[in-house]
């Protein structure tokens, strides 16, 4: 384990410190050490406290744990709720009414429009444009930050239709929701879904008329992966180079393990190999589960391969997965009957149980023990930016050597928008990111 | 005779109550609110608005005076800085809101600015936070601060109303 960090650079070496990476969904710090042209270390940081989570919610029952793992991350709380929900039911042997695991998705798909319009427009597209802000971008593009304010709109609308709230939900229990809307409720939402679909539609049509880094690489992607549907909450863990194992085995395959730079622990495959998940390692395994709309957008763009081989064009598959989105909302508003009851009984049983979701940047696996009085024995959340920190990492000491002969200010540039290609929510692996480089020898 | 429309003032408190210093503004408000305040002729318009988005600015409307209020980073713990919007945007490094998820402060306000049919304009006031941990409790120094931070959001509202606030804090 190197600790370059707490040393002066060794002869022949220097370095250079570019501040904060803004941008990015939390904080934190990207170290680079460059000898002779090559990167010799890449270290993301994760500096904030570790998070107690893990802890918090021993002792808990399983219903006071999906409020409280909600409230680890203010973007995708959903994913936390519903790889929570879905480890304790699958435990619980508890099914839940066909139209409640459809509102599930139709919350899935909430937060994925409310994530992706976000990072698309403003966090990520600036860098494509070349403004320094959202700020410069909305003076001279009105139109594009109006369209992602339109989607983030309906996003905002869908999760608060189904969880009381758009922020921190509160109505996901065991076996449903503790209320469910009426059908006249989810059709009042028709025109604004009407309008993000056609915004959605747009969003590709802008990703088209972008120019990105030339950076092809050939990662590991993981995803989740369902016989008749695009991943959200059900299907397999499965890998472009053939991992498939059912959702609740994530540990079969990979492992965590702390870093010396990172408050974050880091996963790997038990092989030690990095891994990539999120939007591109979703469209590219599940590109034939995409909604039609979703695949015809997908094919216009024609940029399967490079969203494949490229992380920065991981804005195309955020903007591909928000017409998946928006459209399957208005399918499943289409076939919404609300249900006798808005949750099943259940009975709580002592043992151990896992479950992975797709979060708008990943699958994100949670594994619980629960005792014999019902309570949390043990916990484990692994949530994606902590699975593809490694995978940074290995892209940046790629990447780099690629720009070190750029101007320092330009050089930074590019990594900071490699490292906002990949939407890593560090507060979900801990909270803030801060880039520096240690350049030596140039 | 009749009597003048109250002056409508936009408080927007920021922060998270679970996530210790950054619960400030929101246990500062409730405190600042524990008078009505309307029938002295203020109206003050109060929304708790966690991280501050652009969609919410705008969507509550522009052309009132804003006063936002959080928890910062950015200047030592238990200062009270009182900012007009234009220094904020005008110094995205300085102090900020802690938290993630959303564009900073300066960019939500700069955005919806770009945006906006009329102004929006006001004040920040913040105290510099130290413990940005889980639990419901404040650091020192912050806790320290809790009445020179309430004074500072009485005289911004004050400032923008042009009158005093006759609240209890």
């Amino acid at each position: 384990m190197t600790h370059g960090l707490a040393h002066g650079p060794e002869p022949g070496e220097h370095n250079f410190d570019v501040g904060q990476l803004t941008r990015v969904e939390g904080e934190g710090s990207l170290t680079l050490r460059v000898r002779d042209g090559a990167v010799v270390e890449a270290h993301l940081g994760i500096f904030e406290a570790p998070r107690y989570f893990e802890r918090l919610v021993v002792g808990r029952t399983p219903d006071e744990v999906i409020d409280i793992v909600a409230r680890i991350c203010g973007i995708c709380p959903v994913a936390y709720q519903m790889s929570a929900v879905h480890a304790f039911e699958a435990l619980f042997d508890v099914t839940v009414d066909p139209q409640v695991r459809a509102l599930r998705r139709l919350f899935y798909c909430g937060e994925w429009i409310e994530s992706h319009a976000l990072h698309v427009y403003l966090l990520h597209a600036p860098d494509f444009l070349g403004y320094p802000s959202a700020i410069e971008l909305a003076r001279d593009h009105r139109a594009v930050v109006e369209r992602a304010l339109t989607l983030k709109r309906t996003g905002n609308a869908l999760v608060a239709m189904l969880g009381a709230r758009p922020i921190h939900p509160l109505t996901v229990r065991v076996g449903g929701f503790s209320r469910v809307p009426t059908r006249d409720e989810l059709l009042a939402l028709r025109p604004a879904l009407d309008d993000a679909l056609a915004t959605a539609g747009a969003t590709v049509d802008f990703v088209a008329t972008l120019s990105a880094p030339e950076f092809e690489r050939d990662p590991r992607l993981v995803a989740l992966r369902h016989p008749d549907e695009y991943p959200t909450n059900d299907g397999r863990i499965v890998s472009n180079d053939g991992l498939d194992i059912p959702i609740g085995a994530w540990r079969e395959a990979f492992e965590e393990d702390q870093v010396s730079w990172s408050n974050a622990l880091q996963a790997r495959t038990h092989a030690g190999e990095v891994y990539l998940l999120g939007p591109s390692a979703r469209v590219t395994l599940n590109a034939d589960r995409l909604h039609p709309l979703a695949q015809q957008a997908l094919a216009r763009l024609g940029m399967a391969e490079r969203i494949r081989r490229n992380p920065y064009w991981s804005i195309a598959a955020r903007a591909v997965e928000l017409v998946h989105a928006t459209a399957e909302a208005i399918d499943i508003i289409a076939g919404y009957a609300r249900p006798d009851r808005p949750f099943v009984d259940w009975q709580s049983r002592p043992g151990a149980t896992g479950w992975a979701t797709e979060a708008p940047r990943g699958l994100l696996f949670h594994r619980y023990e629960i005792d014999e009085r019902g309570l949390i024995a043990a916990a484990q959340i692994v949530p994606p930016t902590s699975q593809n920190q490694a995978a940074i990492e290995a892209d940046l000491t790629a990447f780099a050597p690629s720009v070190l002969d750029l101007p320092h200010a330009e050089a930074t540039l590019r990594l900071e928008q490699l490292i906002r290609s990949y939407d890593p929510c560090i507060s979900c692996a801990t909270h803030f990111l801060d880039l520096r480089l240690e350049e030596t020898d140039r | 005779m009749t009597t003048p429309a109250p002056t409508l003032v936009r408080l927007l408190v920021c922060g998270n109550v679970d996530r210790c210093d950054d619960g400030a503004a929101i246990w500062a408000a409730h405190e600042l609110l524990a008078d009505a305040t309307a029938e002295y002729g203020l109206e003050l318009d109060v929304h708790q608005c966690g991280q501050l988005d652009v969609v919410q600015v705008l969507d509550l409307g522009s052309g009132v005076p804003l006063v936002i209020i959080d928890c910062a980073t950015g200047v030592d713990a238990g200062e009270v800085v009182t900012l007009p919007l234009d220094d904020l945007l005008a110094h995205p490094r300085g102090p900020s809101p802690h938290s993630s998820h959303a564009l900073p402060i300066d960019q939500v306000l700069g955005v919806a600015r770009q945006l906006s049919e009329a102004p929006i304009d006001g004040l920040f006031v913040g105290v510099g936070g130290a413990d940005f941990g889980f639990g419901r409790t404040f650091s020192t120094p912050v806790r320290k601060a809790l009445p020179a931070f309430i004074a500072a959001i009485t005289a911004a509202i004050e400032r923008l109303a042009g009158q005093p606030v006759p609240v209890g804090a």
